[in-house]
Protein backbone atom coordinates (compact mmCIF):
# COMPACT_ATOMS: atom_id res chain seq x y z
CA UNK A 1 0.00 0.00 0.00
CA UNK A 2 0.96 3.83 -0.93
CA UNK A 3 0.63 5.22 2.07
CA UNK A 4 2.20 2.91 4.72
CA UNK A 5 6.15 2.50 4.80
CA UNK A 6 6.93 -1.02 6.03
CA UNK A 7 10.53 0.27 7.14
CA UNK A 8 8.78 2.77 9.34
CA UNK A 9 6.73 -0.36 11.30
CA UNK A 10 9.70 -2.95 10.97
CA UNK A 11 12.20 0.05 12.60
CA UNK A 12 9.73 1.30 14.81
CA UNK A 13 6.99 -0.96 15.38
CA UNK A 14 8.17 -2.64 18.67
CA UNK A 15 8.48 1.16 20.10
CA UNK A 16 4.73 1.55 19.28
CA UNK A 17 3.68 -1.67 21.08
CA UNK A 18 5.74 -0.83 24.08
CA UNK A 19 2.81 1.60 24.90
CA UNK A 20 0.19 -1.55 24.98
CA UNK A 21 1.61 -1.74 28.50
CA UNK A 22 -0.36 1.17 29.30
CA UNK A 23 -3.50 1.25 27.40
CA UNK A 24 -4.27 -2.36 28.87
CA UNK A 25 -3.61 -0.49 32.34
CA UNK A 26 -6.06 2.34 31.50
CA UNK A 27 -8.71 -0.13 30.13
CA UNK A 28 -8.46 -2.88 32.77
CA UNK A 29 -8.19 -0.27 35.17
CA UNK A 30 -10.90 2.87 34.00
CA UNK A 31 -13.71 -0.28 32.35
CA UNK A 32 -13.10 -2.62 35.95
CA UNK A 33 -13.36 1.09 38.37
CA UNK A 34 -16.86 1.80 36.25
CA UNK A 35 -17.81 -1.60 36.78
CA UNK A 36 -18.10 -1.36 40.71
CA UNK A 37 -18.86 2.12 41.08
CA UNK A 38 -21.21 1.56 38.15
CA UNK A 39 -22.94 -1.43 39.83
CA UNK A 40 -23.48 0.79 43.15
CA UNK A 41 -24.82 3.76 41.43
CA UNK A 42 -26.99 1.71 39.49
CA UNK A 43 -28.59 -0.45 42.27
CA UNK A 44 -28.88 2.80 44.20
CA UNK A 45 -30.74 3.83 41.36
CA UNK A 46 -33.26 1.10 41.72
CA UNK A 47 -33.52 -0.01 45.44
CA UNK A 48 -31.82 3.61 47.11
CA UNK A 49 -33.99 5.84 49.09
CA UNK A 50 -35.61 8.86 47.07
CA UNK A 51 -32.85 11.15 48.02
CA UNK A 52 -29.95 8.37 47.52
CA UNK A 53 -31.40 7.51 43.72
CA UNK A 54 -31.56 10.98 42.59
CA UNK A 55 -27.87 11.80 43.75
CA UNK A 56 -26.99 8.67 42.30
CA UNK A 57 -28.99 10.50 38.86
CA UNK A 58 -27.41 13.50 39.34
CA UNK A 59 -23.65 11.98 39.70
CA UNK A 60 -24.65 10.06 36.58
CA UNK A 61 -25.99 12.86 34.61
CA UNK A 62 -23.24 15.17 35.25
CA UNK A 63 -20.44 13.22 34.15
CA UNK A 64 -22.30 12.21 30.91
CA UNK A 65 -21.85 15.19 30.09
CA UNK A 66 -19.20 16.61 30.24
CA UNK A 67 -16.28 15.12 27.26
CA UNK A 68 -13.91 13.15 28.37
CA UNK A 69 -10.73 15.27 27.36
CA UNK A 70 -12.19 17.83 29.56
CA UNK A 71 -12.95 15.69 32.62
CA UNK A 72 -9.61 14.18 32.16
CA UNK A 73 -7.98 17.81 32.10
CA UNK A 74 -9.84 18.50 34.85
CA UNK A 75 -9.10 15.95 37.11
CA UNK A 76 -5.20 16.41 36.02
CA UNK A 77 -4.60 19.97 36.51
CA UNK A 78 -7.61 20.79 38.70
CA UNK A 79 -7.03 18.01 41.45
CA UNK A 80 -3.70 19.65 42.77
CA UNK A 81 -5.15 22.75 43.76
CA UNK A 82 -7.18 21.09 46.21
CA UNK A 83 -4.30 19.26 47.39
CA UNK A 84 -4.59 15.93 45.53
CA UNK A 85 -2.06 15.29 42.81
CA UNK A 86 -2.39 12.49 40.81
CA UNK A 87 0.24 10.57 38.31
CA UNK A 88 -0.78 10.98 34.52
CA UNK A 89 -1.50 7.28 34.78
CA UNK A 90 -3.79 7.38 37.54
CA UNK A 91 -5.42 10.84 36.77
CA UNK A 92 -6.38 9.27 33.39
CA UNK A 93 -7.75 6.01 35.07
CA UNK A 94 -9.98 8.14 37.27
CA UNK A 95 -11.28 10.44 34.25
CA UNK A 96 -11.95 6.71 31.89
CA UNK A 97 -13.21 5.14 34.93
CA UNK A 98 -15.79 8.02 35.99
CA UNK A 99 -17.22 8.07 32.27
CA UNK A 100 -17.48 4.42 32.28
CA UNK A 101 -18.94 4.42 35.83
CA UNK A 102 -21.93 6.60 34.37
CA UNK A 103 -22.50 5.00 30.85
CA UNK A 104 -22.38 0.99 33.14
CA UNK A 105 -24.73 2.59 35.81
CA UNK A 106 -26.89 3.17 32.70
CA UNK A 107 -26.65 -0.45 31.06
CA UNK A 108 -26.89 -1.99 34.45
CA UNK A 109 -29.83 -0.06 35.75
CA UNK A 110 -31.72 -1.06 32.64
CA UNK A 111 -30.93 -4.27 32.88
CA UNK A 112 -31.81 -4.57 36.48
CA UNK A 113 -35.54 -2.90 35.20
CA UNK A 114 -35.54 -5.52 32.70
CA UNK A 115 -35.89 -8.74 35.34
CA UNK A 116 -39.66 -9.03 35.76
CA UNK A 117 -40.61 -7.21 38.78
CA UNK A 118 -42.69 -10.47 39.66
CA UNK A 119 -39.42 -12.39 40.70
CA UNK A 120 -38.57 -10.10 42.46
CA UNK A 121 -42.09 -10.69 44.59
CA UNK A 122 -41.71 -14.58 43.96
CA UNK A 123 -38.34 -14.06 45.69
CA UNK A 124 -39.48 -12.27 48.72
CA UNK A 125 -42.60 -14.46 49.19
CA UNK A 126 -39.56 -17.20 49.55
CA UNK A 127 -38.51 -15.65 52.65
CA UNK A 128 -35.39 -13.90 50.67
CA UNK A 129 -33.73 -11.25 52.29
CA UNK A 130 -32.87 -8.38 50.03
CA UNK A 131 -29.03 -9.22 49.97
CA UNK A 132 -30.22 -13.27 48.88
CA UNK A 133 -32.46 -11.49 46.62
CA UNK A 134 -29.45 -9.69 45.25
CA UNK A 135 -26.93 -12.05 44.87
CA UNK A 136 -29.07 -14.73 43.58
CA UNK A 137 -31.95 -13.98 41.53
CA UNK A 138 -31.29 -10.09 40.27
CA UNK A 139 -27.16 -9.97 39.80
CA UNK A 140 -27.41 -13.32 37.47
CA UNK A 141 -29.90 -12.22 35.77
CA UNK A 142 -28.99 -8.71 35.22
CA UNK A 143 -25.46 -9.79 34.38
CA UNK A 144 -26.29 -11.42 31.51
CA UNK A 145 -28.90 -9.14 30.25
CA UNK A 146 -26.13 -6.09 30.22
CA UNK A 147 -23.32 -8.43 28.71
CA UNK A 148 -23.34 -6.95 25.00
CA UNK A 149 -23.87 -3.35 26.70
CA UNK A 150 -21.07 -4.04 28.70
CA UNK A 151 -18.59 -5.38 26.37
CA UNK A 152 -19.83 -2.23 24.02
CA UNK A 153 -18.68 0.01 26.68
CA UNK A 154 -15.37 -1.96 27.39
CA UNK A 155 -14.29 -1.28 23.54
CA UNK A 156 -15.19 2.93 23.97
CA UNK A 157 -13.16 2.80 27.08
CA UNK A 158 -10.52 0.79 25.27
CA UNK A 159 -10.17 3.17 22.03
CA UNK A 160 -11.05 6.30 24.32
CA UNK A 161 -7.57 5.26 26.50
CA UNK A 162 -5.96 7.31 23.59
CA UNK A 163 -7.17 10.16 24.71
CA UNK A 164 -4.53 9.86 27.45
CA UNK A 165 -2.23 11.78 24.79
CA UNK A 166 -3.32 14.97 25.95
CA UNK A 167 -1.98 14.54 29.69
CA UNK A 168 1.31 12.67 28.38
CA UNK A 169 0.70 9.03 29.33
CA UNK A 170 2.79 6.70 27.08
CA UNK A 171 0.45 4.69 25.72
CA UNK A 172 -0.21 3.59 22.53
CA UNK A 173 -1.44 6.36 20.76
CA UNK A 174 1.51 8.35 22.63
CA UNK A 175 3.86 6.42 21.23
CA UNK A 176 2.70 6.05 17.69
CA UNK A 177 2.58 10.11 17.49
CA UNK A 178 6.41 10.26 18.89
CA UNK A 179 7.20 8.15 16.35
CA UNK A 180 5.39 9.75 13.58
CA UNK A 181 7.19 12.88 14.38
CA UNK A 182 10.42 11.44 14.86
CA UNK A 183 10.09 9.28 11.53
CA UNK A 184 8.62 11.90 10.16
CA UNK A 185 5.91 10.04 8.55
CA UNK A 186 2.24 10.53 10.25
CA UNK A 187 0.52 7.96 8.15
CA UNK A 188 1.96 4.98 8.84
CA UNK A 189 2.38 4.99 12.28
CA UNK A 190 -1.37 5.84 13.00
CA UNK A 191 -2.77 3.28 10.32
CA UNK A 192 -0.57 0.77 12.28
CA UNK A 193 -2.35 1.64 16.01
CA UNK A 194 -5.40 2.52 14.49
CA UNK A 195 -5.25 -1.68 13.02
CA UNK A 196 -4.15 -2.39 16.83
CA UNK A 197 -7.29 -0.85 18.16
CA UNK A 198 -9.12 -2.77 15.78
CA UNK A 199 -7.72 -6.39 16.16
CA UNK A 200 -8.06 -5.59 19.97
CA UNK A 201 -11.89 -4.84 19.79
CA UNK A 202 -12.68 -7.32 17.36
CA UNK A 203 -11.16 -10.04 19.87
CA UNK A 204 -12.25 -9.08 22.45
CA UNK A 205 -16.38 -8.87 21.30
CA UNK A 206 -15.89 -12.15 19.30
CA UNK A 207 -14.35 -13.71 22.63
CA UNK A 208 -17.47 -11.91 24.56
CA UNK A 209 -19.94 -13.11 22.30
CA UNK A 210 -18.80 -16.44 22.75
CA UNK A 211 -19.39 -16.25 26.45
CA UNK A 212 -22.36 -15.05 25.99
CA UNK A 213 -23.84 -17.88 24.33
CA UNK A 214 -21.90 -20.05 26.46
CA UNK A 215 -23.94 -18.46 29.77
CA UNK A 216 -27.38 -18.38 27.34
CA UNK A 217 -30.37 -19.26 28.93
CA UNK A 218 -33.51 -20.24 26.92
CA UNK A 219 -35.72 -17.44 27.68
CA UNK A 220 -33.60 -15.00 28.92
CA UNK A 221 -32.62 -12.07 26.98
CA UNK A 222 -28.88 -13.85 26.33
CA UNK A 223 -30.22 -16.48 24.14
CA UNK A 224 -31.59 -14.14 20.64
CA UNK B 1 -54.71 -30.53 64.38
CA UNK B 2 -57.59 -27.62 64.52
CA UNK B 3 -57.13 -24.40 65.33
CA UNK B 4 -56.88 -21.01 63.57
CA UNK B 5 -53.73 -20.62 61.40
CA UNK B 6 -54.33 -17.05 59.96
CA UNK B 7 -56.72 -14.14 61.30
CA UNK B 8 -57.25 -11.00 59.56
CA UNK B 9 -59.19 -8.03 61.10
CA UNK B 10 -60.36 -4.90 59.89
CA UNK B 11 -57.60 -4.72 56.80
CA UNK B 12 -57.26 -1.21 55.41
CA UNK B 13 -54.80 -0.35 52.06
CA UNK B 14 -55.18 2.87 50.13
CA UNK B 15 -52.84 3.72 47.08
CA UNK B 16 -52.68 6.95 47.06
CA UNK B 17 -55.70 8.19 48.57
CA UNK B 18 -57.71 5.37 46.48
CA UNK B 19 -59.22 2.72 49.01
CA UNK B 20 -58.55 -1.19 48.00
CA UNK B 21 -59.35 -2.45 51.23
CA UNK B 22 -61.91 -1.40 53.72
CA UNK B 23 -62.17 -3.55 56.72
CA UNK B 24 -61.86 -6.42 55.54
CA UNK B 25 -62.02 -9.88 58.09
CA UNK B 26 -62.23 -12.84 58.43
CA UNK B 27 -60.07 -16.46 59.65
CA UNK B 28 -58.80 -19.39 57.97
CA UNK B 29 -58.38 -22.61 60.10
CA UNK B 30 -56.01 -25.48 59.93
CA UNK B 31 -56.89 -27.74 56.57
CA UNK B 32 -59.05 -25.43 55.51
CA UNK B 33 -59.41 -23.98 51.69
CA UNK B 34 -60.97 -20.43 51.23
CA UNK B 35 -62.01 -18.85 48.00
CA UNK B 36 -62.25 -15.51 47.40
CA UNK B 37 -63.44 -14.15 44.22
CA UNK B 38 -64.35 -11.22 43.41
CA UNK B 39 -64.57 -8.43 40.22
CA UNK B 40 -61.04 -7.19 38.89
CA UNK B 41 -60.16 -4.23 41.45
CA UNK B 42 -61.93 -5.35 44.02
CA UNK B 43 -58.73 -5.48 46.09
CA UNK B 44 -58.19 -9.68 45.93
CA UNK B 45 -54.30 -9.19 44.94
CA UNK B 46 -53.21 -6.67 47.16
CA UNK B 47 -55.21 -8.70 50.42
CA UNK B 48 -53.34 -11.91 49.64
CA UNK B 49 -49.82 -9.36 49.32
CA UNK B 50 -51.09 -7.87 52.35
CA UNK B 51 -50.88 -10.85 54.24
CA UNK B 52 -47.55 -11.74 53.45
CA UNK B 53 -46.35 -8.11 53.51
CA UNK B 54 -45.26 -7.53 49.79
CA UNK B 55 -47.63 -4.76 50.68
CA UNK B 56 -47.95 -2.94 53.74
CA UNK B 57 -51.04 -2.57 55.32
CA UNK B 58 -52.50 1.10 56.55
CA UNK B 59 -54.40 -0.24 59.39
CA UNK B 60 -55.77 -3.16 60.71
CA UNK B 61 -54.53 -6.53 62.23
CA UNK B 62 -53.06 -9.94 61.03
CA UNK B 63 -52.09 -12.83 62.64
CA UNK B 64 -50.63 -16.21 61.86
CA UNK B 65 -50.97 -19.52 64.40
CA UNK B 66 -51.60 -16.64 66.65
CA UNK B 67 -48.99 -14.54 66.59
CA UNK B 68 -49.12 -11.17 65.26
CA UNK B 69 -47.50 -10.26 62.00
CA UNK B 70 -49.01 -6.98 61.14
CA UNK B 71 -48.59 -4.32 63.13
CA UNK B 72 -45.66 -5.27 65.66
CA UNK B 73 -44.80 -8.55 63.92
CA UNK B 74 -43.35 -10.99 66.27
CA UNK B 75 -39.99 -11.94 64.34
CA UNK B 76 -38.47 -10.37 61.18
CA UNK B 77 -40.51 -10.17 57.91
CA UNK B 78 -38.32 -12.70 55.76
CA UNK B 79 -38.90 -15.34 58.62
CA UNK B 80 -42.87 -14.80 58.66
CA UNK B 81 -42.85 -15.15 54.76
CA UNK B 82 -41.26 -18.22 54.98
CA UNK B 83 -44.14 -19.84 56.73
CA UNK B 84 -46.59 -18.54 53.74
CA UNK B 85 -46.47 -20.00 50.53
CA UNK B 86 -47.28 -17.98 47.64
CA UNK B 87 -48.56 -18.85 44.18
CA UNK B 88 -48.59 -16.02 41.38
CA UNK B 89 -50.81 -15.66 38.76
CA UNK B 90 -48.26 -15.02 35.92
CA UNK B 91 -45.92 -18.08 38.08
CA UNK B 92 -42.87 -15.64 38.51
CA UNK B 93 -40.44 -18.64 38.33
CA UNK B 94 -36.93 -17.30 38.08
CA UNK B 95 -35.83 -17.24 34.17
CA UNK B 96 -32.06 -18.22 34.92
CA UNK B 97 -32.51 -21.22 37.07
CA UNK B 98 -33.06 -25.02 36.24
CA UNK B 99 -36.58 -26.18 37.09
CA UNK B 100 -35.02 -28.07 40.12
CA UNK B 101 -32.89 -24.96 41.42
CA UNK B 102 -36.60 -22.89 41.14
CA UNK B 103 -37.54 -25.50 43.53
CA UNK B 104 -34.37 -26.22 45.72
CA UNK B 105 -33.08 -22.34 45.73
CA UNK B 106 -35.57 -21.01 48.71
CA UNK B 107 -34.73 -24.36 50.74
CA UNK B 108 -30.98 -23.89 50.20
CA UNK B 109 -30.44 -19.98 50.64
CA UNK B 110 -33.86 -19.18 53.14
CA UNK B 111 -33.93 -22.72 55.20
CA UNK B 112 -29.77 -23.65 54.83
CA UNK B 113 -30.46 -26.70 54.05
CA UNK B 114 -28.04 -28.81 52.34
CA UNK B 115 -27.71 -29.44 49.16
CA UNK B 116 -28.54 -32.91 49.11
CA UNK B 117 -31.22 -32.75 51.50
CA UNK B 118 -32.54 -29.25 49.98
CA UNK B 119 -32.74 -31.84 46.67
CA UNK B 120 -34.24 -34.25 47.88
CA UNK B 121 -37.52 -32.39 49.35
CA UNK B 122 -37.34 -30.73 46.32
CA UNK B 123 -37.40 -33.92 44.27
CA UNK B 124 -40.57 -35.05 46.27
CA UNK B 125 -42.33 -31.68 46.10
CA UNK B 126 -41.61 -32.05 42.02
CA UNK B 127 -43.51 -35.23 42.50
CA UNK B 128 -46.34 -34.59 44.33
CA UNK B 129 -47.40 -31.83 41.42
CA UNK B 130 -46.40 -34.42 38.82
CA UNK B 131 -43.47 -32.40 37.30
CA UNK B 132 -41.61 -35.42 35.85
CA UNK B 133 -37.18 -36.08 35.99
CA UNK B 134 -37.49 -35.23 32.49
CA UNK B 135 -38.29 -31.77 33.18
CA UNK B 136 -36.00 -31.37 36.52
CA UNK B 137 -32.99 -29.53 34.37
CA UNK B 138 -34.99 -27.48 31.36
CA UNK B 139 -35.28 -24.06 32.19
CA UNK B 140 -38.96 -22.50 32.82
CA UNK B 141 -39.16 -20.69 29.18
CA UNK B 142 -39.10 -24.17 27.78
CA UNK B 143 -42.19 -25.58 29.58
CA UNK B 144 -45.77 -25.24 29.14
CA UNK B 145 -47.64 -22.52 31.45
CA UNK B 146 -49.18 -25.33 33.14
CA UNK B 147 -45.87 -27.02 33.70
CA UNK B 148 -44.37 -23.60 34.78
CA UNK B 149 -47.47 -23.06 37.27
CA UNK B 150 -46.53 -26.51 38.47
CA UNK B 151 -43.45 -25.50 39.30
CA UNK B 152 -44.24 -22.68 41.00
CA UNK B 153 -46.54 -24.49 43.28
CA UNK B 154 -43.47 -27.05 44.19
CA UNK B 155 -41.28 -24.16 45.05
CA UNK B 156 -43.69 -23.15 47.51
CA UNK B 157 -44.85 -26.47 48.89
CA UNK B 158 -41.18 -27.08 49.34
CA UNK B 159 -40.87 -24.80 52.22
CA UNK B 160 -43.16 -26.42 54.01
CA UNK B 161 -45.51 -23.53 54.47
CA UNK B 162 -48.75 -23.41 57.19
CA UNK B 163 -50.45 -21.86 54.59
CA UNK B 164 -50.62 -21.36 50.88
CA UNK B 165 -51.88 -17.97 48.81
CA UNK B 166 -52.65 -18.38 45.43
CA UNK B 167 -53.67 -15.38 43.55
CA UNK B 168 -55.60 -16.73 40.22
CA UNK B 169 -53.16 -19.79 39.57
CA UNK B 170 -54.79 -20.51 36.88
CA UNK B 171 -55.80 -17.26 34.94
CA UNK B 172 -52.81 -16.60 33.16
CA UNK B 173 -53.13 -20.43 31.50
CA UNK B 174 -54.18 -21.31 28.15
CA UNK B 175 -58.11 -23.27 28.83
CA UNK B 176 -56.59 -26.87 28.36
CA UNK B 177 -53.99 -26.09 30.50
CA UNK B 178 -56.20 -25.13 33.69
CA UNK B 179 -57.36 -28.39 34.41
CA UNK B 180 -53.91 -29.77 35.09
CA UNK B 181 -52.64 -27.11 37.42
CA UNK B 182 -56.73 -27.45 39.27
CA UNK B 183 -56.23 -30.90 39.75
CA UNK B 184 -52.68 -30.39 41.38
CA UNK B 185 -54.55 -27.92 43.77
CA UNK B 186 -57.28 -30.08 44.57
CA UNK B 187 -54.58 -32.79 45.79
CA UNK B 188 -53.47 -30.56 47.86
CA UNK B 189 -56.34 -29.82 49.29
CA UNK B 190 -57.06 -33.46 49.85
CA UNK B 191 -53.77 -33.44 51.89
CA UNK B 192 -55.10 -30.70 54.30
CA UNK B 193 -53.30 -28.17 53.18
CA UNK B 194 -54.45 -24.97 54.00
CA UNK B 195 -54.76 -22.33 51.71
CA UNK B 196 -56.27 -18.79 50.91
CA UNK B 197 -57.47 -19.06 46.95
CA UNK B 198 -58.54 -15.92 44.35
CA UNK B 199 -59.80 -17.78 41.91
CA UNK B 200 -62.95 -17.61 39.16
CA UNK B 201 -63.30 -21.40 38.78
CA UNK B 202 -66.72 -21.58 39.72
CA UNK B 203 -66.87 -25.80 39.55
CA UNK B 204 -63.83 -26.04 41.20
CA UNK B 205 -64.36 -23.84 44.33
CA UNK B 206 -67.48 -25.41 44.67
CA UNK B 207 -65.53 -28.15 44.68
CA UNK B 208 -62.77 -27.75 46.97
CA UNK B 209 -63.62 -24.93 48.97
CA UNK B 210 -64.88 -24.84 52.80
CA UNK B 211 -66.33 -21.09 51.76
CA UNK B 212 -66.46 -18.63 49.53
CA UNK B 213 -66.18 -15.13 50.09
CA UNK B 214 -66.92 -12.36 47.75
CA UNK B 215 -64.82 -9.07 47.66
CA UNK B 216 -66.11 -6.08 45.88
CA UNK B 217 -64.61 -2.49 46.39
CA UNK B 218 -62.19 -3.86 49.07
CA UNK B 219 -65.30 -5.54 51.36
CA UNK B 220 -66.27 -8.76 51.85
CA UNK B 221 -69.75 -8.29 50.46
CA UNK B 222 -71.20 -11.84 51.05
CA UNK B 223 -69.36 -14.86 52.35
CA UNK B 224 -70.69 -18.54 52.84
CA UNK B 225 -71.14 -22.01 51.80
CA UNK B 226 -70.06 -22.29 48.13
CA UNK B 227 -73.08 -24.04 47.35
CA UNK B 228 -75.29 -21.17 49.16
CA UNK B 229 -72.89 -18.63 47.07
CA UNK B 230 -73.02 -19.81 43.84
CA UNK B 231 -76.33 -21.32 43.55
CA UNK B 232 -77.97 -18.64 45.79
CA UNK B 233 -76.51 -15.64 46.18
CA UNK B 234 -78.01 -12.95 48.05
CA UNK B 235 -76.36 -9.72 47.23
CA UNK B 236 -77.15 -8.24 43.92
CA UNK B 237 -73.64 -7.59 43.05
CA UNK B 238 -72.55 -11.65 43.80
CA UNK B 239 -75.34 -12.40 41.58
CA UNK B 240 -74.60 -10.33 38.95
CA UNK B 241 -70.38 -11.41 39.48
CA UNK B 242 -71.63 -14.85 39.18
CA UNK B 243 -73.93 -14.45 36.34
CA UNK B 244 -70.87 -12.86 34.48
CA UNK B 245 -68.37 -16.00 35.14
CA UNK B 246 -71.67 -18.68 34.51
CA UNK B 247 -71.74 -16.79 31.09
CA UNK B 248 -67.97 -16.80 30.33
CA UNK B 249 -68.09 -20.60 31.16
CA UNK B 250 -70.60 -21.36 28.34
CA UNK B 251 -68.98 -19.45 25.97
CA UNK B 252 -66.05 -20.69 26.34
CA UNK B 253 -63.87 -17.99 27.11
CA UNK B 254 -61.90 -17.94 30.41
Amino acid sequence: MIFINIKVIEEYGPIILSGLNKTAILTVGGFGMGFAFGSILAFTQCFGGRISSRVATAIEESLRSIPLLVLMLLIFFGLPEVGLSLTPVQSAILAIGLRSMAYQSQILRSAILAIPRGQIEAALSLGMTKAQLFTTVIAPQALRIAIPGLVNQFTIDLKDTSIAYAIGVSELFTEAVHVAQVALDYLTPLVFVGAIYFVITFAASSIMSRVYKRIAIPGLGASQ
Amino acid sequence: MSGEILRVDNLWKSYSETPVLRGVSFEVLRGEVKVIMGPSGSGKSTLLRCINLLVRPDKGRISLEGKEVFPKPYDSIHRIRQKIGFVFQSYNLFLHMTVLDNVRVGLIKVKKLSKEEATKRAMEALRIVGIGPELWNKYPAQLSGGQQQRVAIARAIAMEPTIMLMDEPTSALDPELVGEVLNVIRDLAKQKMTMLIVTHELDFALEVADEIMVLDGGKIVERGKPSEILNNPKHPRTRRFIERLRRRVEHGHR
